[in-house]
């Protein structure tokens, strides 16, 4: 079986569940280099544990995960993360740590020199730093960040950790307009460099204009996948959130425009 | 650029120890020269300067024994200093939690059953009598380690099932020795009373080298794990993405950092305190990159309980106060400041 090496994720057959509660079934799929993947799906639907069966965090118990045409499960998590960053949601910090210490944690696990980073690292973090917009906060406390601030130091240490896999979990969840259209565009900007980057989130709008395809998730099965027009339909968001959407085309893009709930117009 | 980032961190790093040692050795000759009888510095850097070349005291002078006797107590001080310090360091970063100490895996509470077992029963081996209550106390930490570790893992191995394991010990533990304390009536009490309140009395050349070889041995070991200790306070999820295997690392980690506890504790008794303040203290200095903040929590533990024993020493002389007691009077009102004014930031 040759391997593409275009493909950087293969799955197939995946199923995992937690305690005997199954999460995901039957999840197909494959992302290529310089590939925008979103990912959407209500609360439940199993987004959080794909991106952590893909990071290597969780070990499927059914089906194979393939990065970079090697099996997932026979890679140690120090190789992994050589190859996949992850930008989470939502990280609480305690211990006074500023802003570059933390960005400097993402050269960790290219680390050659015995204690101190070198030259190059600190001009990765740097340029990171410069590029999302929080060089001015280098020596600030990470705790004392904004909500928006915090999670573009979250992507600039993601970024310094030179991935080809990128998985972000909800990143939009606390910026204000402006940063989450920037944040897209510089994930956007990332792909030329031959990233795949899977973004979950709850924004359809968001993903539809910046991904090249959206992958719909519901009850543990994708039920859809591909290009965002053919994807977000009414029908599909209706069945998947149970709300009513008008779906409007403005040249390329398209927007979802939630109107009501079913069960509101059910019960009545 | 004006100076990198890395070239900053490391003239930080060389200015405190650099003010760290010369306080250190400025405390280190106050406290050879001052004690139940003062001798002159100019002395002092005498015989500092014969023992030195002669790897010990002259015979007949008397004032270079009591100098001699001073060095190996200082030795015991800086090592014990080093020891509960690095090893607040360390076990705050384990548990993710800048208010926790080194006596969390219930570590201090089986020191003190050993020694105190051991100094009620008056065992004594006929040549290592003096080993005895270090031994027992040594026995005792790892026993009550190896009983809250099996009890965390069994609960799930996570860093909260430690602290509460260990707090479940700690009190179990401490409830003996209460019951033995109580019940013994003889006059071997006050030899107990005093190892629960820590004290660097009765050291010899032997015991300091067996406190502050391995202590530094174990100190450099946490120094050249570093950056995992910085990747570790990401939390076990985003360690892991970055590639340490938290699992192996913590577990190391704890045992190690268990094992240099039991040695800080096994010769000088229980001293509290240190190893929260210092680290945090070092933290407020140096932020929270673990390259700056073992090596500053070393000099700083070592400055600070030269200086509380040096006190110890001089407050009631020629009686002597019990250091644990000393720093705790210190510590106990510091704490309670950081849990008013930081411990909202802290969110511990």
């Amino acid at each position: 079986m040759a391997d593409d090496p275009q493909v950087s994720i293969k799955i197939e057959g995946v199923q995992f569940g937690y305690n005997g509660t199954e999460v995901l079934r039957g999840v197909e799929f494959e992302g290529n280099r310089g590939e925008f993947i979103g990912l959407i799906g209500p609360n439940g639907s199993g987004k959080s544990t794909l991106l952590r069966l893909i990071n290597g965090i969780l070990r499927p118990k059914v089906g194979t995960i393939m990065m970079e045409g090697k099996d997932l499960t026979k890679m140690k998590i120090e190789e992994i993360a050589k190859v996949c960053a992850n930008v989470p949601t939502e990280f609480s910090e305690d211990f006074n740590m500023s802003v570059q210490e933390l960005v400097f944690l993402g050269r960790y696990p290219f680390a050659k020199g015995l204690w101190w980073d070198n030259r190059e690292d600190e001009g990765m973090v740097i340029e990171a730093m410069e590029k999302f917009g929080v060089y001015h906060l280098k020596d600030r406390k990470f705790s004392e960040l904004s909500s928006g601030e915090a999670q573009r130091v979250l992507l600039a240490k993601a970024v310094v950790q030179c991935p080809r896999v990128m998985l972000v979990d909800e990143p939009s969840a606390h910026l204000d307009l402006k940063y989450k259209l920037e944040i897209m565009e510089h994930l956007r900007d990332m792909l030329s460099g031959n990233v795949t980057i899977v973004i979950a989130s709850h924004d359809l709008n968001l993903l539809a204009k910046y991904c090249d395809k959206v992958m719909i998730l519901s009850k543990g099965k994708i039920v859809a996948f591909g290009k965002p027009e053919d994807v977000i339909t009414s029908q599909m968001v209706e069945q998947v959130y149970g709300v009513e959407v008008v779906i409007i085309k403005d040249g390329d893009d398209i927007y979802a425009i939630p109107r009501r709930t079913r069960r509101k117009e059910d019960g009545k | 650029m004006e100076g990198s980032i890395v070239q900053k961190s490391k003239a930080k790093l060389v200015l405190v120890l650099v003010i760290g040692l010369l306080s250190l050795f400025f405390l280190l000759v106050l406290s050879w020269s001052m004690g139940a009888v003062d001798i002159d510095i100019s002395k002092v850097i005498d015989s500092m300067s014969y023992i030195i070349t002669n790897f010990g005291p002259m015979s007949g002078d008397a004032e270079q024994q009591i100098v001699w006797s001073r060095m190996v107590r200082s030795v015991a001080v800086v090592g014990v200093g080093i020891g509960l310090s690095v090893s607040g360091v360390v076990m705050q970063a384990l548990i993710r939690n800048p208010l926790v100490d080194p006596y969390i895996t219930g570590v201090s509470s089986g020191a003190a059953l050993g020694a105190i077992l051991s100094i009620l029963a008056g065992i004594s081996i006929v040549s290592l009598a003096e080993y005895t209550t270090p031994v027992a106390a040594l026995l005792g930490a790892l026993m009550a380690f190896f009983i809250t570790l099996t009890l965390a893992e069994s609960a799930g191995g996570r860093s909260i099932n430690f602290v509460l394991s260990g707090m479940i010990i700690g009190i179990a533990i401490s409830s003996i020795t209460t019951v033995l304390i109580v019940s013994s009536d003889d006059n071997r009490l006050h030899g107990a009373l005093f190892w629960l309140y820590g004290s660097f009395a009765y050291m010899s050349w032997t015991k300091a080298l067996i406190i502050i070889i391995p202590i530094l041995i174990l100190a450099v070991m946490f120094m050249l794990y570093a950056r995992e200790f910085n990747v570790i306070l990401l939390g076990d999820e985003h360690a892991k993405h970055l590639g340490l295997d938290v699992r192996m690392f913590k577990r190391m980690t704890i045992l190690l950092v268990s094992v240099l506890t039991a040695i800080s504790v096994a010769f000088s008794g229980i001293i509290g305190f240190l190893g929260l303040i210092v680290p945090h203290t070092s933290r407020m200095l140096v932020g929270g990159d673990h390259r700056l903040l073992i090596p500053t929590s070393m000099v700083l533990g070592a400055n600070v309980l030269l200086a509380a024993d040096l006190f110890s020493r001089l407050a009631v002389r020629p009686n002597e106060l019990p250091i644990g007691a000393v720093i705790s009077l210190i510590g106990a009102p510091f704490f309670v400041y950081l849990m008013i004014r930081r411990g909202k930031e802290y969110g511990g």
